[in-house]
């Protein structure tokens, strides 16, 4: 019980870190990209939801994320406050090659922003890019050197056009303007990326260590005896137990705050 | 985008009769529409206090027999030493016995010659009349050829074999029970009970260290004796045999004959085939869902990295899912199926999952995981209840135990320990009932690791204990202890003792009692849940702020309660998986007869009120409205043309008429009726326009608006008269003068908007129509909060919910009523939509100008002001007071404690429980003290048998047979009756 808390170093900053979207949008894959640098067919069934951790460095601090990969299947969506709640960050995911999925990821923004800790810092991930990329064009700099071509498996998405030197940007259908845009709009960062390649999965991660308010985080950690996650505004007693499906302590008591 | 479901409202208590039901694992009753056959059904019922006797060996036990046709069931006075559910069938002979005067006593034979006896110990009237009741029952199964399928029945199940195999066994088998592949010649007979994948790709776990062997042998000479599959009967000695792990050859009958869906296997014979049969190729989202995860059901296991595996997942997951189309496919359902195949055929395994998901995991994959939900919260409060200290510390650092606790419950642990151990605790459950997850959550988290999770700060470190402690469970309990047989004892079987031992306060009742108190609470905020969601993914909100979205919503919600929308047709689903971007769930959309039910709630005129009084009480009888006008409104607000109304639709169609002024509710109601949408009402649509108004103003006082309306007539062909284009003259509106009408047909474009206006602002009742009236016709108010499925308040509750259900209100009213009509003082009033106008005679046209609060002094009738300035529907019936009992109370939802302090429970149990924590808090208890006779493992031999029994001690509890010592005398010496002649 003694105020060890979480950090295992004094410099290690623990950020609970979500992971929402659509299923099949490859959510597991970049977890899976982050935490392990590979690229295979998930083979942990998800229940609820998955639990991973990875540290991150930043400057001269450490970040220790702990992420949470959620179920895709709908019928899981309302379990996921369960997952979100203080959380510090989050990920949402859509596929560059499904424009349902992107309505999805609006959904999950517009109900993180209304029902989440209030000061969290939202990412939109357009994922698999490499499946609208003409194979010339090279990762980013951030991917990983290996495990390019070996992760070409059966599993990937249907319609891949291996190597076709035309227009593979035929298979796009949410141009990278649009979700953009709409990031802006919605105040998040906004990557396209590529589990397979490695594109864009690092960068997500430092960005938002790099938004996170660090110097608050350790401020309510040391403040209190209690978990970072709570940075400080949370309101313990009025916490229901259960899988609660309310919405977050901190809104309050708002008769329909939707 | 929102999808809206009633599902849960309708769920409700079981019955008593239910319960005795579920208790005794039947299959539910094929749902006959025929009330007299479920009648006639209901009185072959019966059940009757007997005392059960079994040879020599068994004890005898006073319980309760019943007849269920075609069932016959036991189970003694403690509802646990001894229980049976065997079919009618089964039984080839059932004599009475000659016994000691006055003793009623039966011997039944099954086909395998087991003789049960069994006193009747009720009056002798009431054991006659069981005795026709059994008669009657075997009769019909004996007509139905029942009889004559057991046989062929039990060839399937393998204990058949292991009871008529000679003493030396099988010698087709490995230890481990997989199948030795057949290399000796034809004394292998051919094999034809089911079994599951690990007869060809093994059972986890090393067989030796399982001591199959033993298992097997001990089964056998249980199953000699008690019966077997169908006719099984579980005394206490098999409840211990289960609880040390079922032999991996019999695992997957027992499983079946234990949680009883060996008797849908029984009674549908050939229907999972067939139902694949008929299904062949059909593709849904579910199998799509279940293909993603086909290989990610216990990829570990062999049988999951062939084919073979995949498919037999794959057929059965859909199977369920053909069988459930409303449940469809809930991921971790993937890994139960995964599990159970190892151990059964396809077949059986279907069986066992609809079991599984149907009755022993309420709710648990159901797309709102309404049971999921449910008993986390039950979880959790048990935690409060037994384990206050950890519970305290997780509140205190913000932990919920669901993170952890989910995907035990969601996956039956098979997903969280190893599957040995896994497979341990599905035996338990399944043998006793679902109390069983609880009492090993409640052990593994909360006593075991109580002093690592009183460390724990935050969920990730939980779980990581969590993860360690599941990892460690073939450790031993005790590796310093100094004594061999200590330190034999693994983490599990320390797990499994302290769980049976400890909290076997939780009974079955108290999970059921729990799960009663919280259910409204978990409605509740699921469907909250929902209906946020559904506000926050409107396109629009239009000029409603949330609030009162959340009133449309909640008329909504009501109107799809009274009258559900038909079921979202979906496209055939060939055509659903080429579109990229389909939904698990389609938006639902109501149709036109829940859409009457909904503007009933919200608009004045689109319901029927009738102001009853009766002398003894005034009551508003409320109705819904037909009227094309409502149809009207309906396909007007249809923007999509889909035939069904969105929650969308509705507060766009809202908020176009709720926030007009004058002009644009004349527009509003022009448009209307104009069903072209050229800009011109034709002839007809005048006509029905004016129809409308009638219906709109039917049960307004006085005949203002009636003279209104016939004004508006007269002006409209006038007007529409003079300005046709046929007359050859410049359409002027100003000239009033009418001109003689050439003929034109009804449908041509007769009235257009600007016209249109002008007749209506000539009349000063249709302008303050157009001003305010309609726009305020609209109401949103709060509904009252619609009494929950359940009651949250106990006994009183009960009652009083099964007083003033509606047919009793109904009945209350009626009688009422025709007192009454009897005193004279039955009067009935239509409660006017408007309720403005309310004098006699018609107010002169133009008279307008005045004021509305002139107005309002000059109608004759006094008015409550009150009613007059805040609702219109009121205003009329100010001498009436009848609203204050209907109006909405403020919400009533039965508020469950926060806290949640268990006063309900029984004192007893909680003083039992608080004196087990006492004793000793979180220390791992000893449990060597108690296993005095456990021999070192690793002392292998001939001792096998013996450890078990070992084992098996363990778990031995006291078991009262509920008999004095006279009882048991008689009880024995039934053994050696003989029959009656
Ligand atoms: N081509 C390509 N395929 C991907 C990528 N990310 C994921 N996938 C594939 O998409 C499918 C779904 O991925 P998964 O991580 O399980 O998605 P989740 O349900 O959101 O967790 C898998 O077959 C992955 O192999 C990517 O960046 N590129
Ligand atoms: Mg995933």
């Amino acid at each position: 019980m003694a105020d060890s808390a979480s950090g295992t170093a004094d410099k290690s900053v623990q950020v609970k870190l979500v992971l929402l979207g659509e299923a099949a949008v490859g959510k597991s894959s970049v977890v899976l990209r982050f935490v392990s640098n590979e690229f295979q067919p998930n083979k942990e069934p998800t229940i609820g939801a998955a639990f991973l951790t990875q540290k991150c460095r930043l400057e001269d601090r450490i970040l220790r994320y702990e992420i949470w990969d959620t179920a895709g299947q709908e019928r899981f969506h309302s379990l996921a406050p369960m997952y979100y709640r203080n959380a510090q960050a989050a990920v949402v995911v859509y596929d560059v090659t499904k424009a349902s999925s992107l309505e999805k990821a609006k959904s999950w923004v517009k109900e993180l922003q209304r029902q989440a800790n209030p000061n969290i810092v939202i990412a939109l991930a357009g994922n698999k890019v490499d499946l609208v990329q003409s194979s010339a064009s090279s990762p980013s700099a951030a991917s990983p050197p290996e495990s390019e071509d070996e992760a070409d498996d059966a599993t990937a998405t249907p319609g891949e056009t291996a190597g076709s030197p035309s227009e593979p940007e035929s298979l796009r259908q949410v141009p990278r303007e649009e979700a953009q845009a709409y990031a802006t709009e919605a105040g998040l960062l906004f990557f396209e990326t590529s589990a397979k390649t490695g594109e864009g999965i690092v960068d997500i991660f430092t960005e938002i260590a790099k938004k996170i308010p660090i110097e608050h985080i350790l401020a309510a950690t040391r403040g209190t005896s209690g978990r970072p996650g709570a940075s400080g505004s949370r309101v313990e007693a009025t916490r229901q137990p259960g899988v609660n499906l309310e919405e977050d302590a901190t809104k309050g008591k708002d008769a329909c705050n939707c | 985008m929102s999808t809206i479901s009633t599902a849960l409202r309708h769920f409700k208590e079981p019955t008593k009769e239910q319960l005795t039901e579920i208790f005794f694992s039947l299959p539910p009753l094929e749902p006959t529409g025929d009330a007299s056959a479920k009648e006639s059904h209901e009185s072959s019922k019966m059940d009757i206090n007997a005392v059960l006797s079994l040879g020599e060996t068994e004890d005898s036990y006073a319980g309760k027999l019943h007849i269920m046709p075609p069932y016959l069931a036991f189970s003694s006075l403690d509802k646990k030493s001894v229980r049976f559910t065997i079919p009618l069938s089964t039984i080839r002979r059932v004599e009475r016995l000659n016994a000691r005067a006055g003793v009623y006593a039966l011997s039944m034979s099954t086909w395998h010659g087991m003789k049960i006896i069994v006193q009747l110990t009720s009056l002798r009237p009431t054991a006659d009349l069981f005795c026709s009741l059994l008669r009657d029952a075997l009769k019909v199964e004996l007509q139905r050829g029942q009889m004559k399928l057991v046989k062929n029945f039990v060839k399937t199940c393998y204990s058949e074999v292991l009871v008529s195999e000679s003493s030396t066994s099988a010698d087709n088998e490995r230890e481990d029970g997989s199948l030795i592949p057949d290399e000796k010649d034809g004394t292998t007979q051919e094999v034809t009970y089911h079994g599951g994948l690990g007869l060809k790709f093994k059972f986890p776990g090393d067989p030796k260290k399982l001591r199959e062997a033993s298992k097997i042998k001990l089964w056998t000479t249980y199953l000699r004796t008690h019966g077997r599959n169908l006719t099984l009967l579980r005394y206490p000695q098999c409840t211990r045999l289960v609880q040390v792990g079922l032999p991996n050859r019999l695992r997957g009958e027992m499983w079946e004959t234990l949680s009883g869906s060996i008797y849908l296997r029984y009674a549908n014979p050939g229907y999972y085939d067939r139902l694949l049969e008929e299904h062949k190729g059909t593709t849904s989202t579910s199998t799509e869902d279940i293909e993603k995860d086909l290989h990610r059901s216990l990829p570990e296991y062999a049988g999951y990295q062939s084919p073979e595996g995949i498919d037999a997942l794959r057929r059965v997951l859909r199977a369920y899912t053909y069988m459930n189309p409303d449940l469809g496919y809930c991921q971790a359902m993937n890994i139960l199926a995964a599990a159970i195949l190892i151990y059964m055929s396809e077949e059986q395994a279907f069986w066992l999952l609809e079991v599984l998901c149907g009755r022993l995991l309420p709710g648990y994959y159901a797309p709102s995981m309404h049971g999921t939900l449910l008993d986390q919260r039950v979880f959790e409060s048990l935690v409060q209840k037994y384990l206050p200290i950890i519970h305290d510390h997780f509140q205190a650092v913000d932990v919920q135990l669901s993170v952890a606790s989910l995907p035990w419950f969601l996956s039956l642990y098979i997903n969280s320990m190893p599957m040995v151990f896994a497979f341990r605790i599905v035996d338990c459950f399944l043998c006793m009932g679902p109390k069983v997850l609880f009492q090993v959550g409640c052990v593994a988290i909360l006593k075991i690791n109580g002093e690592q999770l009183l460390q724990i700060q935050d969920d990730g470190q939980f779980l990581n204990l969590m993860r360690d402690y599941f990892a460690s469970l073939g450790d031993s309990a005790h590796p310093h202890s100094s004594d061999p047989r200590a330190r034999a004892i693994t983490v599990f079987q320390e797990l499994l003792l302290v769980s049976f031992r400890e909290f076997s306060v939780i009974t079955e009742d108290i999970i059921l009692a729990e799960r009663r108190r919280f259910r409204g609470e978990i409605i509740h905020s699921i469907e909250s849940f929902a209906k946020r969601g559904a506000i926050r993914n409107l396109k629009t909100l239009g000029r409603f702020n949330k609030e009162q979205a959340g009133l449309v919503y909640d008329a909504l919600y009501k109107a799809m309660c009274i009258i559900p929308p038909p079921p979202t047709v979906a496209p055939p689903p060939s055509l659903f998986t080429t579109g990229e971007g389909y939904e698990e769930k389609p938006e639902t959309r109501i149709g036109l007869r829940t859409f009457k039910q909904f503007l009933s709630e919200i608009a004045t005129w689109a319901r029927d009120e009738k102001i009853v009084m009766n002398g003894f009480q005034q009551r508003i009888d409320r109705e819904v409205a037909e009227h094309e006008f409502i149809d009207r409104l309906f396909y007007f607000w249809d923007v999509g043309c889909h035939g069904a109304l969105s929650f969308q639709d509705l507060v766009s169609g809202l908020d176009g008429v709720m926030f007009n002024d004058l002009m644009e509710n004349i527009e509003w109601f022009f448009n209307l009726h104009d069903k072209n949408k050229d800009g011109y009402l034709t002839k007809d649509e005048v006509l029905t326009l004016s129809e409308s108004f009638l219906f709109i103003f039917r049960y307004e006082v006085g005949d203002a608006y009636l003279g209104a309306v016939s004004r508006f007539m007269t002006n409209a062909f006038e007007y529409g008269d003079a300005l046709l284009p046929q007359n050859n003259k410049s359409s002027d509106a100003t000239d009033s003068r009418p001109t003689s009408p050439a003929p034109i047909a009804s449908n041509q474009p007769y009235l257009n908007l600007a016209t249109f206006r002008m007749v209506v602002l000539a009349d000063e009742v249709l302008e303050s129509f157009f001003e305010t009236d309609l726009s305020e016709s609209f109401k949103l108010h709060p509904l009252p909060e619609m009494e929950l499925p359940s009651s949250n308040s106990g006994i009183l509750g009960d009652l009083w919910s099964t007083i003033a259900t509606d047919s009793n209100k109904k009945m209350f009213n009626m009688f009422t009523d025709e007192i009454g009509k009897t005193i004279g003082k039955h009067q009935v009033v239509n409660k006017p939509s408007i309720g403005r106008y309310t004098k006699l005679e018609e107010p002169k046209a133009r008279e307008s100008l005045l004021t509305p609060t002139l107005r309002k002094s000059l109608s004759k009738m006094s008015l409550s002001s009150s009613g007059r300035t805040t609702s219109a529907p009121l205003s009329s019936s100010s001498t009436l007071s009848v609203n204050t009992t209907l109006e909405p109370p403020a919400k009533s939802l039965p508020n469950v404690p926060d806290s949640g302090s268990l006063s309900a429970m029984p004192m007893l149990q909680a003083v039992n429980a608080a004196a087990l924590m006492e004793r000793t808090p979180f220390a791992i208890d000893d449990a060597k003290d108690d296993e005095d006779d456990t021999d070192d493992e690793s002392l292998d031999g001939n001792n096998n048998d013996d450890q078990v029994m070992d084992e098996v001690d363990a778990f031995l509890e006291a078991h009262d047979s509920g008999l004095t010592d006279a009882d048991k005398a008689v009880a024995n010496d039934l053994l050696h009756a003989e029959p009656l002649k």
